[in-house]
């Protein structure tokens, strides 16, 4: 069935597969770009991950400008300066981000500063405030989780505001995606597992949530697929090229899904964990995922139901209801699972979480945008209880 | 000739001046909606106390706006000690602001065809200015609703239908009966401001 109305966008192209990371130089040609600013952090340095960029730079024309790795965990207003003003002085043409969501989003920022010829990021943030069009982007995700290299998104802490600045804009999207499973491979099993789990909320909140259409719908099936026949390999076996693939086409999924059709309650709870706790993004959506897809089997148990069979169990005899509770068992298995191999945490105490600021981090997640596209209300009370249940 | 709706509007779309006309009804519609919007802010927050509560630690001088892109109508409003007051019409310097791409949008959600989030859902509406702020706009707004539309539209508009006890019922009566003075009073405000520009 179709939705009364919808909107989808996605202008990203993809290179996904063998030696995907070598087409680079010919993509930028097509961009008639020269050289490149590489934005990444000291961790992919050190794997190793940037010496496979640079040799396919080896029989090109283009050239790797300068290599810029003080990418911290969070992207901040200050590196995005730093980085922004070395992208000027090297007279760099096109940007290349190498890692996770964070040198994702540094990147998306130093792209507006330089492209709009502006020194503060503030005027630009919200959504469609960019007016010029910026300069190339091409994105090669490290993990295989956030979905950034097709979103068009970037959130960057304002160190002066002491607030977290979101800028949306249809300008914001990389111009490619370089999906290469040689990228992915160092990554620890607990990471493997946390960044999995990301994806998987991202497609199915993307799925379930009230933007929700057809297209993206598609994009989100394949995402959820491609996790249950992945994720649990890769986290077991980091050399297992074809799962590491099929993890970060999962990821590239659920961020195109996502990217148009938003996400809800899961993200809205993690986010304020993250802000008060420190709690990683993935390890919390992780944990909350299968509550809060219980809470939503009032107003959404149609959709749930459908995902059973996709997550590997399909009772169609059974009643809408009782299938989208098979649905969240399936998604508790599989965590149970991952726990059992990686030991990423099941319960928020686990994650660092204490009882006394679950009350200061549900205020906070109620003022959360993405509260509005979940499909049943959540208040406060709504949101404690579902930190008590996973506490 | 039997009545056909559609053939009686394709004719109406023929005529030379309909879209001007159109576009006019639908502005006042909206423009008429906001108004009392508005006017039941100010009532809503001086009599229900869950309004008065969730916009306590709202910062003094707080200003939202409403209103549809690109040429209006909008309303601005502002947090003046417990209450919420209307500033004016237009965008008078707020603080976030919730922007209906187009008055076909606006009129959807003022005519109760689609909720407020399916609106957004639907990328009808945009939010200017701080997140944190529309999404506290945003639940004062529902509860403003609550005491200002009819029970019989819930359904549409909100995720989780409210129920009304008995004094809620009798604050809801207070802010029917106290709806039209208010009006007029921002009706006033409006053009003395229009006199002194």
């Amino acid at each position: 069935m179709l939705p009364n109305y919808y909107q989808f966008y996605c202008p990203v192209k993809i290179l996904s597969g063998q030696l995907a990371v070598s087409n680079i130089p010919y993509e930028m040609t097509l961009l008639h770009a020269k050289k490149a600013f590489i934005i990444t952090d000291k961790g992919v340095v050190k794997a190793g991950l940037i010496d496979i960029v640079k040799s396919a730079f080896e029989d090109s024309t283009c050239e790797m400008g300068c290599i810029f790795d003080d990418v911290p965990q969070d992207s901040g207003s200050s590196v995005v300066n730093k980085a922004a003003m070395l992208f000027e002085k090297e007279k760099c043409d096109c940007l290349i981000a190498v890692g996770g969501g964070s040198a994702l989003d540094t990147a998306k920022g130093v792209n507006i500063l330089v492209s709009e010829n502006a020194k503060n990021l503030l005027k630009f943030q919200g959504v469609e405030k960019i007016t010029k069009d910026l300069k190339p982007l091409i994105a090669v995700p490290t993990t295989a989780g956030t979905g950034s290299e097709v979103t068009k998104i970037a959130v960057i802490y304002n160190e002066d505001t002491k607030e977290k600045m979101a800028f949306v804009s249809d300008r914001l999207y990389p111009k490619i995606a370089v999906i290469d499973s040689r990228m992915t491979m160092t990554m620890p099993p607990k990471i493997t597992a946390a960044t999995g789990m990301d994806a998987l909320t991202h497609a199915i909140e993307a799925y379930i949530c009230l933007q929700n259409n057809p297209i993206d719908d598609i994009y989100a099936k394949t995402a959820i697929d491609l996790i249950r026949r992945y994720l649990i390999r890769s986290t077991e076996n980091g050399k297992d090229e074809e799962a590491r693939l099929g993890m970060a086409n999962a990821a590239l999924f659920a961020g195109i899904a996502f990217s148009n059709s938003m996400v809800g309650m899961v993200h809205a709870l993690a986010h304020a964990l993250g802000g008060v706790f420190h709690v990683p993004h993935g390890i919390a959506n992780a944990i909350l995922l299968p509550w809060c897809l219980e809470y939503n089997i009032s107003k959404e148990p149609k959709k749930i139901a459908e995902l059973a069979a996709i997550l590997g169990g399909s009772l169609e005899y059974l009643e809408h209801t009782d299938l989208a509770h098979i649905t969240v068992s399936l998604v508790r298995n599989l965590l149970q699972r991952l726990n059992r191999i990686s030991n990423i945490p099941m319960r928020l105490r686990d994650a660092g979480v204490t009882r006394d600021k679950l009350s200061v981090a549900a205020r906070l997640a109620i003022n959360d945008g993405a509260l509005i596209y979940n499909p049943a209300e959540v208040s406060y009370d709504d949101a404690l209880t579902i930190y008590e249940k996973a506490f | 000739m039997e009545f056909n709706l559609e053939n009686a509007l394709t004719l109406l779309r023929k005529l030379p001046y309909y879209p001007v006309l159109q576009s006019k009804s639908k502005y006042a519609l909206i423009d008429t909606t906001l108004s009392v919007i508005a006017a039941a802010f100010e009532e809503v927050s001086a009599l229900a106390p869950e309004l008065k509560e969730e916009i306590a630690h709202w910062n003094e001088g707080r200003r939202f706006a409403i209103g549809v892109l690109p040429r209006g109508p909008y309303i601005t409003m502002e947090k003046k000690g417990d209450r919420i007051r209307f500033v004016g019409k237009g965008q008078k310097k707020p603080d976030v602001t919730f922007i209906f791409k187009n008055l076909d949008s606006a009129l959807l959600v003022f005519t109760a065809q689609i909720s407020a989030h399916q609106a957004a859902a639907e990328c009808r509406v945009l939010i200017d200015g701080n997140n944190a702020y529309a999404m506290e706009l945003n639940r004062a707004l529902a509860m403003v609703e609550t005491y200002l539309f009819p029970a019989f539209i819930f359904k549409i508009i909100f995720k989780r239908p409210p129920k009304l006890s008995s004094s809620q019922l009798i604050i809801k009566s207070k802010v029917y009966a106290n709806l039209l003075p208010i009006l007029i009073k921002h009706y006033s405000q409006v053009q003395i401001a229009k006199f002194k520009d």
